[in-house]
C-alpha cells in the first residue's frame, strides 16, 4: 500500500509539473446510459464508470471483446471456459454483459466467452463497477459491461481485412444507410485462425483451429419525431475443431472433437415520447444459444455428444418521468421466460425452465446543482429459487469543476444457474464421478441407493436444500479530480461482501469409489481494493496510467485459520505446521497488483496514429500444492509468475479512403503455456480498411 | 540458513541425540523415542488403465511393521506381524475386517510435534468392509486429490494415530505419495504422474512400552 502511495504521488507530481496549454477535451460532458438506464452526463454519474470508444478499440488493434477489456484498469481476463472477465476481484459469473442493453446468454460454467464478441462494429463500451442489480437483476453483482454497437446513421460502407500470425484472418464489412424515416445497418465478421502450439513436440495444439462468423443487422423506423421503432438481429456462429491424443502408460488414445456454438439475438424496441416529461420504452428480446460438443474416439463406438440449448425471452417496459428539472424517476418491469435443454441435464427431451417477474424503480434527485442522489430498488420474483430485493443508493457531490466525490452502496445478486440446479452428469472417463444439480441430487442419490450403487453419503448431503441466489453488498467510494485542464485523476475504493456463495461439495461416494458432487450455498467471501486512473494530454500525446490493488479472502478459510485448523507443509522439509494469517493469499486467480501504462499519439491532421501499451499483472494463485486446499504465500509453487506485456500499434489514413495499420501484441514474447494457454506469445498483424463512402470522415 | 533449514537441522539433531541415548542401563531408564522415516514404500503401483479410464494395480496391499520399520511379506497377511497395510491411497490397520489383530486408528488434526500424548477421550476406529478406520477418499482422511492437476497430496496437519497389531501405539505422518518423496510438477505429463505415484514416504514414532505418550 505504501509503495502504491509513493508511486501515485510521484506520478501525480510528474504530471502536474508538466506544463501544457493545448486543448484538452474533458470528456465529462459525455453521455452514458448504463449507470442509470437513462442518458446521463458522465459528470453527473455517481458510480464508477468508464467509457471505451471505438477509436481506442481500433487503434489498440483489438479484434475480440476480451482484447480491449483486458487493457482496462482493474479488469483481468480469465482463461477457463473461454475468456471471462474478472471485475473488482470477482469471478466472470458476477459481471453482467449487455449488448445494446440486453443480456447476452450462453454462459458455460458461469463464464460468458468474450471472444464470441467481435468489436468491429462497436461504437463504445460502458463499464460500470459495483453492484447494479437494482437496475439489471441477476449477474450484475461485480458490475455491468454494456456493448453499444453502431447505430444506423448516415450512408456508409467499409470493409476491413486483417491478417496476422498463425494465419489468423479477421474480415468484416460494416455498413449503414438512411432514407427518410428508415435507417438500417449491417455488420458481418469472419474470424479464423490455425491455432498454435506452445509446447513443442506435443501432438495436441494449445489452441485448436477455429472459425467464427458474426452477422448483425439493425433497422429503425421513425414514425414521428416522438415514436421510433427499431429492431436488431445478431447471429453468431463458431466452429472449433480439436484432435486430442492422450498417452497413458504408453497407451495412445486418439480422439477428434468439435465444438459448435450458435447464438441468435432479436431485439425490437419501441420508444415513445409523450411529452417533455414522459418517455416510455417497450423492449422485446429473444435470445437463443446452442452449443454442441462432440468427441469421437478412434476405434471406439462410445462417442461423446454434448448438446446445450438455452432460450431466453423477455418483455420489458421502462418509463422515464422527468417530474422536474431536479427530480427524475425511472419505473420499469418485465417478465422473463428462460429454458434450457441439455443431455447433461437428464435428457434432451426434458426442458428445464424458470420464469422471472421483476419491477424496478429509480429516483434521481438533485436538491442543489452540485449534489445528485440516486436511489434504486428492484424486486425479482423467481419460480426456481428464492426471490430477491436489490436496493442501491448513490451520491455524487461536485465541490467545483476540479473536484468531485462519489459514493454508492448497493446489493447485488446472482441467481443459481441451470447447471447448479439441474446438472446430471457422470464422467465415466475419469473416475466415474458425478455432479448433480441441487434440485435433482436427492432423487439421484435415492436412485443410486435403490440400484445398490451407493456407498455412503457425507454430512453435506443433509445440508442440501433449495439454492438461494448468491448475494453481495458492494461499497464504492471515489474521488475525481481535474487539477489542471489536461489532467484527470480518478480514485475508487471498493469492498464487496458476498454471502451464500455457491460451492461444489462431495455429498456422497459410490461403491466404485466415484464421488458425488452437488451445489451448496455455504461460503462467504470478500474482495476489496483501490483503483486509480490518471490520464494526461500533452500536445498530440495522451498518457494514461491505471492501477488496481486487490485483496480477497474466503471468510470460511479465515475462520479456520483463526481456529488453528489450517496447516501448511514446508517446501523443503515436508514438515507440517500451522498456517499464519499473513500467509493466506486469498482467492485463487487474483493478482494483488495490476497496472497499465498507455501512450497514444495522433498527428494534428489525424492521419497518423501510434500506441504503446504496457499491461502488468503480479503473481496469482493457481493451485493448491501443499494439500490444505488454499493458496498460501509460503509456497511459491502455488503461484503463476507475474508478467508484463507490451503491445504496440501504428497506422496511417489516406485521402482515398484507405487506412493501414500494423501492430504487435506481446512484443516481449512472454508465454506461460500452463497458466496462460490463451496467450500465444508475440502476435503481429496487419490491417487494411477501405471506406467506400465518407472517405474523409473520422 | 533459512527458517525451514533451521527446523530441519533441529529435527535432525533431535533424531541424532535420541539415537545416541540408546545405552542400556538395567531397563530402568525409559529409552527416548526416535522418529523413524520410511521412504518409497511401494503401495500397489499402477499397472494398467481400465476401459473406464481408471488406473489399476495388482490389488495387493503392502504390509508394514512399525516396530521393526520394515515391510512384511504378504504371506503374513493373516498374522499379527503387520500394523498397517498400504494399497493406493487406502491405508488399513490390522484389525476388524482387515486383519486378525485388534489394531485400529484415528486421524488426529494437528501437527506431529504437538501430539505428545494421545488424548484420553480419543476413539480408535477399526476397519469395516469399505469403511476403514482411516477414511478413504479425497479430503476425508489423510490426502486431498487435486483433480485439475491430477495430483494426490497428504493434507498437512493430519497425524494417523495407530494402535498396532500388538496393542502398542504409534503416531504417523504421511509426507509424500510419489517416488523419491517428490510430488511431480503440476505441468508434468499424465504418464509420469501415474507412474510415480503410490510410493509412500512417512515418518512416525512408535511407543514400545504400551503407553499413549510419545515423549
Amino acid at each position: 500500500m505504501r509503495k502504491f502511495l509513493t508511486l501515485s504521488f510521484l506520478l501525480i507530481s510528474t504530471l502536474v509539473l508538466a506544463q501544457d496549454t493545448t486543448l484538452f477535451r474533458a470528456n465529462m460532458d459525455e453521455v452514458v446510459v448504463t449507470a442509470t438506464r437513462s442518458e446521463r452526463k458522465l459528470s453527473n454519474v455517481a458510480v464508477p464508470t468508464t467509457i471505451v470508444h471505438s477509436k481506442r478499440i481500433m487503434q489498440s488493434g483489438s479484434v475480440r471483446l476480451n482484447d480491449i477489456l483486458g487493457e482496462q484498469t482493474g479488469l483481468v481476463i480469465t482463461e477457463s471456459f473461454g475468456k471471462g472477465i474478472q471485475m473488482q476481484g470477482l469471478n466472470p459469473d458476477y459481471t453482467l454483459i449487455l449488448l445494446n442493453g440486453e443480456p447476452l446468454i450462453g454462459r458455460m460454467s458461469g463464464v460468458l466467452d468474450l471472444s464470441r464478441i467481435s468489436v468491429g462494429n462497436i461504437r463504445k463500451i460502458e463499464i460500470v463497477k459495483g453492484p447494479s442489480s437494482s437496475l439489471y437483476g441477476s449477474e450484475a453483482l461485480a458490475g455491468v459491461i454494456n456493448i453499444i454497437t453502431d447505430q444506423p446513421a448516415a450512408d456508409r460502407l467499409s470493409a476491413t481485412l486483417r491478417y496476422g500470425r498463425f494465419n489468423t484472418i479477421d474480415a468484416s464489412v460494416n455498413g449503414s444507410m438512411k432514407s427518410g424515416k428508415f435507417s438500417s445497418s449491417g455488420f458481418i465478421n469472419y474470424n479464423k485462425s490455425e491455432g498454435y502450439s506452445l509446447l513443442p513436440g506435443s501432438i495436441q495444439k494449445t489452441v485448436e483451429p477455429y472459425w467464427r462468423l458474426v452477422n448483425q443487422y439493425q433497422a429503425s423506423y421513425d414514425f414521428s419525431a416522438k415514436t421510433k421503432l427499431s429492431a436488431s438481429v445478431r447471429y453468431n456462429y463458431e466452429d472449433i475443431r480439436n484432435s486430442i491424443t492422450v498417452s497413458n502408460l504408453g497407451q495412445n488414445i486418439v480422439s477428434y472433437g468439435s465444438e459448435k456454438n450458435k447464438d441468435l439475438n432479436i431485439n425490437p424496441v419501441l420508444t415513445h415520447q409523450f411529452n417533455k416529461k414522459l418517455k416510455t420504452h417497450m423492449r422485446g428480446y429473444a435470445s437463443l444459444f446452442e452449443s454442441a460438443q462432440k468427441l469421437d474416439v478412434k476405434d471406439q463406438a462410445n462417442n461423446y455428444n454434448d448438446l446445450f440449448q438455452q432460450q431466453f425471452y423477455r418483455v420489458e417496459n421502462q418509463t422515464d418521468i422527468n417530474a422536474s428539472e431536479r427530480l427524475n424517476f425511472n419505473v420499469g418491469g418485465g417478465y422473463i421466460w428462460e429454458n434450457v435443454r441439455s443431455n447433461r441435464y437428464d435428457s434432451l427431451n426434458t426442458k428445464r425452465s424458470n420464469n422471472i417477474a421483476y419491477l424496478f424503480l429509480q429516483n434521481e434527485w438533485r436538491p442543489i446543482d452540485r449534489l445528485s442522489i440516486i436511489a434504486g430498488l428492484r424486486y425479482d420474483a423467481n419460480k426456481a429459487y428464492a426471490s430477491v430485493w436489490s436496493p442501491k443508493l448513490a451520491v455524487r457531490y461536485n465541490f467545483n469543476e476540479k473536484l468531485s466525490i462519489l459514493g454508492s452502496v448497493g446489493r447485488g445478486f446472482k441467481a443459481p444457474d441451470f447447471r447448479q440446479l439441474y446438472l446430471n452428469f457422470t464422467n465415466v472417463a475419469a473416475g466415474s464421478y458425478s455432479v448433480f444439480g441441487s434440485l435433482v441430487a436427492t432423487d439421484e442419490v435415492e436412485r443410486l441407493t435403490a440400484d445398490g450403487q451407493m456407498d455412503f453419503v457425507t454430512p453435506a448431503y443433509e445440508k442440501l436444500k433449495d439454492l438461494s441466489p448468491e448475494t453481495s453488498t458492494g461499497i464504492n467510494a471515489g474521488l475525481q479530480m481535474q487539477p489542471v485542464k489536461d489532467l484527470s485523476l480518478k480514485f475508487n475504493l471498493f469492498r464487496n461482501d458476498i454471502d451464500n456463495l455457491i460451492i461444489t461439495d462431495i455429498i456422497g461416494y459410490k461403491k466404485n469409489g466415484g464421488q458425488i458432487y452437488s451445489y451448496l450455498n455455504v461460503n462467504r467471501a470478500y474482495t476489496q481494493g483501490l483503483e486509480a486512473d490518471a490520464s494526461f494530454k500533452k500536445g498530440r500525446y495522451t498518457y494514461a496510467v491505471g492501477y488496481q490493488y486487490l485483496v480477497t479472502a474466503d471468510k470460511e478459510v479465515l475462520e479456520d485459520i483463526k481456529a488453528g485448523t489450517v496447516f501448511t507443509r514446508d517446501l523443503e522439509t515436508g514438515i507440517s505446521r500451522r498456517l499464519l494469517r499473513s500467509e493466506y493469499s486469498g482467492l485463487n486467480n487474483r493478482s494483488a497488483h495490476t497496472a497499465n501504462i498507455k501512450l497514444f499519439y495522433e498527428s494534428l491532421d489525424a492521419k497518423w496514429f501510434g500506441t504503446f501499451r504496457v499491461l502488468y499483472r503480479s503473481k496469482w494463485g493457481i493451485n493448491d500444492i501443499d494439500g490444505n486446499g488454499i493458496i498460501n504465500n509460503n509456497r511459491p509453487d502455488e503461484f503463476a509468475s507475474g508478467f508484463a506485456q507490451v503491445n504496440i500499434s501504428g497506422g496511417r489514413q489516406f485521402q482515398n479512403g484507405i487506412r493501414v495499420m500494423l501492430g504487435v501484441d506481446n512484443l516481449l514474447n512472454y508465454t506461460d503455456p500452463v497458466n496462460m494457454p490463451g496467450n500465444p506469445g508475440y502476435n503481429w498483424y496487419a490491417t487494411v480498411r477501405y471506406d467506400f463512402m465518407n472517405k474523409h470522415k473520422q | 540458513m533459512n527458517t525451514s533449514m533451521k527446523a530441519f537441522v533441529a529435527v535432525a539433531a533431535v533424531v541424532v541425540l535420541a539415537a545416541c541415548g540408546k545405552d542400556d542401563n538395567g531397563g530402568t531408564i525409559v529409552q527416548p523415542l526416535t522418529v523413524k522415516t520410511a521412504n518409497d514404500i511401494i503401495a500397489d503401483t499402477i499397472i494398467g488403465m481400465a476401459a473406464t479410464g481408471q488406473p489399476y494395480g495388482s490389488g495387493k496391499y503392502t504390509f508394514y511393521n512399525l516396530e521393526n520399520n520394515a515391510i512384511v511379506p504378504s504371506s503374513d497377511s493373516n498374522t499379527t506381524r503387520w500394523d498397517i497395510g498400504l494399497r493406493g491411497t487406502t491405508i488399513i490397520t490390522n484389525g476388524g475386517a482387515s486383519g486378525p489383530a485388534n489394531g485400529g486408528a484415528f486421524v488426529y488434526i494437528g501437527t506431529f510435534e504437538e501430539l505428545k500424548t494421545i488424548p484420553a477421550d480419543s476413539v480408535f476406529r477399526t476397519d469395516a468392509a469399505n469403511n476403514y478406520a482411516i477414511p478413504t477418499g479425497s479430503n476425508r482422511g489423510w490426502y486431498i486429490y487435486n483433480a485439475p492437476v491430477n495430483l494426490i497430496t497428504p493434507i498437512p496437519g493430519r497425524v494417523l494415530v495407530i494402535r498396532t497389531a500388538t496393542g502398542k501405539y504409534a503416531k504417523l505422518e504421511i509426507l509424500n505419495y510419489y517416488k523419491g518423496g517428490v510430488t511431480p510438477d503440476a505441468s508434468a505429463s499424465e504418464n509420469l504422474k501415474l507412474k510415480e505415484q503410490r510410493y509412500y514416504k512417512f515418518r512416525y514414532i512408535y511407543q514400545p512400552n504400551g503407553s499413549k505418550s510419545f515423549e
